[in-house]
């Protein structure tokens, strides 16, 4: 039963995957794109790793693919212009697309692991604890440094994309809520005694 | 000893950073656009703090986060060259950007940033740590390549760093994961042991990959083909950063892990280098020879220069790592004072590039037509200044290992590659005098003589240099 | 394991190849080239989880929750300098590759 859900997922991956790269219309390929995504959490799934798989569905698509689809959608996109390469690079890529493949499925279908590779592990996976718990028991002590590490990726990003796109436009008004607070009634407010039909 | 008494002995400089740089970013969002200077002055404070840290430091080897980080001889002599690198791009980049309106302090912080991600590659000793690493220094490299964002060419650069560079990453990650699956562990070591006998076909392939990967962040052919068009397009500041910090990182750390994960095969890995090798310098030599944009120029001869290097790690042994070494660490020198000749070039206000605009700097400009002369004279090899030396090195190395083919393409396509340096002192001291370039700032003259002054007198007293090389070279072994 | 190691290394391979043939394919669209990174992304991690899976080790998990936090943050730089060069260009169509040829 397991086994015809890991057919499953893997179909729709690959099918996927390939509509994601011959798409004429890149909101499509952003779309195909997540339905990847998906599956790939699928396969996840199947494999015992529940953490990643909703972090990818979480990240990935909820945040990458939907920032693509802003991104997609933004851009102002001639798509004829852009697909006028496509069957005259068809033969070259299908060409080294066949060689990687071969080669690659070569090493899959041939695989062998070193005689001491499931000793050598660094964090066996024991049962009866929970992929997520597990995962964050090793996470904070054993990889401490990756885990800080990636925090300034993460700020690099920001800065990066901060920096790059950030226009502040001139002349748009902002509220100052301290000025707003530290406001009391005698800086704006005057009483002024008019006598009847005289005008301020 | 306990972790923080371990974190002060041995990853202070990182710390210095990492902590600097948050006060660096704070103090420039409070500040707002007037933070540049403030922010420029403090990182380059940083940088210099985290080198006298590295200099005063503990002396001993340790292995540090489980495997992940390795302080060693090596590790310290290459993260002194990659902070000198940092530290000079920041200081001589200040004029540059607030002449050309983009003093922002984001790019003192991502200098910063991106000096820790190298300081972490250098220090790599798994294959996490390793991915860590290149993708915190390359993710700021990408912002610096587009910083100018009003640029249609820096935006350009940008984004051909970015697409070469992400795809580089992916497969050295391919790689990384069949390595994973091999030997069942992340650690260099731990994948030394693993390999035993004739290496499985995955093995191959994840070698392969990650040296591939590698290859093209030091810009090797025929992996290099980003380097031209990125260094041209970006703004000169940051490609002198490009062209001095980075490589020195990619470099080592291509270095660690061939003798630490690969110690078994290397007839394999030896192949791949020696190819690497060979393609970068005699693309170097010719590709540079049509020329007319001084930066362009220097791309290709970076390319060329990290040919060298190579042959250097395909002798396969200590003498060659010394070789690498040392080249390093004269090419950071010859690259920081070619740099600082390049920022000077402006006429009237705006920034020049083109050779021809070299013309006649002997009649205008004496002193710095004769540092640069030397300059080009050390870049191409020859005697007595330190570039020779930075060749005997490694060519030394590589004949005692055998690889006499593999001397010999060095020795020509370092005579080829004289060419067109010679050709720039010939257009500087025989050419027709182009308009004279503009008065420069004090931090780009002091960059250009004290270069110009090491690489003369390099072969007076070498020796710190190379004592230190070959006690790096003694520590991967 | 539901299934054997090498269902899902010949699966991952696949994926690999479906990316590295979209950029080759795509050499214009800019778009298309990050998703297409993405996919080798999604490879690597599909590896990582079955070997981890086969191992027993939770490190090859670990490794793929950090790639895919670093290309979380790639894909926002990407797609920032993205905006910038169609910001300055009008396009996202890119010159072959030597455009700035000197």
């Amino acid at each position: 039963m397991a086994v015809a859900f890991f057919y499953l997922f893997s179909a729709v991956l690959i099918a996927s995957a390939f509509a994601v790269i011959v798409s004429r219309n890149p909101v499509h390929s952003v779309l195909y794109l997540i339905l990847a995504f998906v599956n790939g959490a699928g396969l996840f799934l199947l494999a015992g790793a529940e953490f990643l798989a909703m972090i990818l569905v979480v990240v990935y698509v909820g945040a990458v693919a939907v920032l693509f689809l802003f991104v997609v959608m933004m851009l102002d996109v001639d798509f004829a212009e852009l697909r006028q390469g496509f069957s005259k690079h068809l033969p070259v890529g299908a060409a080294v697309g066949a060689v990687v493949l071969g080669e690659l499925g070569l090493v899959a279908l041939g695989w062998q692991s070193a005689p001491g590779a499931k000793e050598a592990a660094a964090a066996p996976i024991v049962a009866g604890v929970s992929n997520t718990a597990a995962l964050g028991q090793v996470l904070y002590t054993k990889y401490f440094l990756f885990f800080q590490a990636s925090a300034l990726v993460l700020l690099t990003a920001m800065i990066g994309a901060i920096v790059l796109t950030l226009h502040h436009r001139p002349g748009v008004k902002r509220q100052k809520i301290e000025e707003q607070n530290a406001r009391t009634r005698d800086n704006v407010i005057e009483i002024k005694k008019v006598p009847s039909r005289a005008g301020v | 000893m306990s972790f923080s008494t371990a974190l002060a002995h041995h990853f202070l400089p990182e710390t210095i950073l990492a902590l600097g740089v948050l006060a660096l970013i704070l103090i420039g969002a409070w500040r707002g656009t007037r933070a540049f200077g403030l922010v420029n002055e403090l990182a380059a404070g940083l940088l210099g703090l985290a080198i006298l840290a590295l200099f005063f430091g503990q002396t001993s080897e340790a292995s540090l986060f489980e495997g992940a980080f390795v302080d060693d001889a090596f590790a310290r002599f290459v993260k002194v060259l990659t902070l000198v690198g940092s530290l000079v791009t920041v200081l001589m980049s200040r004029d540059y950007l607030q002449r050309a309106k983009l003093g922002n302090f984001e790019f003192p912080v991502l200098v910063v940033l991106s000096t820790i991600g190298m300081l972490l590659l250098v220090s790599a000793d798994n294959l996490i740590a390793l991915y860590l690493g290149i993708e915190l220094m390359s993710l700021a490299l990408y912002v610096a390549a587009a910083f100018d964002r009003d640029d249609a060419r820096a935006s350009e650069a940008g984004l051909k760093y970015f697409v070469l560079g992400a795809l580089s990453s992916g497969m050295l990650l391919y790689g990384a994961s069949l390595l994973y699956g091999f030997s069942g562990t992340i650690s260099f070591d731990g994948i030394a042991k693993a390999i035993t006998g004739a290496p499985p076909l995955g093995v191959i392939f994840g070698l392969v990959f990650v040296l591939a990967g590698l290859a093209f962040k030091m810009s090797a052919a025929p992996f290099h083909m980003w380097t031209p068009d990125v260094y041209e397009g970006a703004p000169t500041p940051v490609t002198a950063f490009f062209a001095s910090a980075p490589k020195m990182a990619a470099v080592a750390i291509t270095t660690r892990i061939v003798f630490t994960a690969f110690p078994g095969i290397v007839g394999q890995w030896q192949q791949i280098v020696i190819f690497l090798a060979i393609a970068s310098m005699l693309l170097g030599s010719f590709a540079a020879i049509g020329q007319t944009s001084i930066k362009r120029l220097m791309a290709y001869s970076s390319i060329g220069h990290m040919g060298f290097a190579l042959v250097g790690l395909a002798a396969g042994n200590e003498a060659g790592v010394r070789g690498v070494a040392i080249y390093l660490a004269i090419y950071l020198v010859m690259t920081l004072g070619a740099f600082a000749a390049i920022l000077q070039m402006r006429v009237e206000g705006r920034p020049v590039e083109k050779i021809s605009d070299l013309s006649g700097l002997s009649r205008n400009n004496g002193t710095a037509a004769f540092f640069l002369a030397m300059l080009m004279f050390s870049l191409a090899g020859v005697p007595p200044l330190a570039g020779f030396f930075a060749k005997y090195y490694v060519l030394l190395a590589a004949v005692d290992a055998g690889l006499y083919p593999l001397a010999i393409i060095g020795v020509l396509a370092s005579a080829i590659s004289a060419f067109y340096y010679l050709r720039v002192v010939k257009v500087i001291y025989f050419d027709e005098p182009a308009p004279a370039f503009d008065q420069s700032p004090l931090s780009l003259r002091a960059v250009l003589a004290v270069s110009t002054v090491f690489l003369l007198g390099f072969w007076l007293y070498p020796a710190p240099v190379v004592e230190a090389a070959t006690a790096a070279a003694k520590s991967l072994f | 394991m539901v299934v054997d190691l090498t269902h899902y290394l010949v699966v991952s391979a696949i994926v690999f190849t479906l990316g590295v043939a979209g950029i080759i394919l795509n050499r214009k669209n800019i778009i298309i080239i990050l998703m297409s990174v993405e996919l080798i992304l999604l490879a690597v991690n599909i590896n990582l989880v079955a070997f981890s899976a086969s191992l027993g080790d939770l490190t090859g998990q670990v490794f793929a929750l950090f790639i895919l936090t670093v290309a979380a943050a790639e894909a926002a730089i990407g797609l920032a300098i993205l905006v910038t060069y169609f910001r300055n260009r009008g396009t996202i169509a890119v010159e072959d590759i030597n455009s700035l040829k000197g």
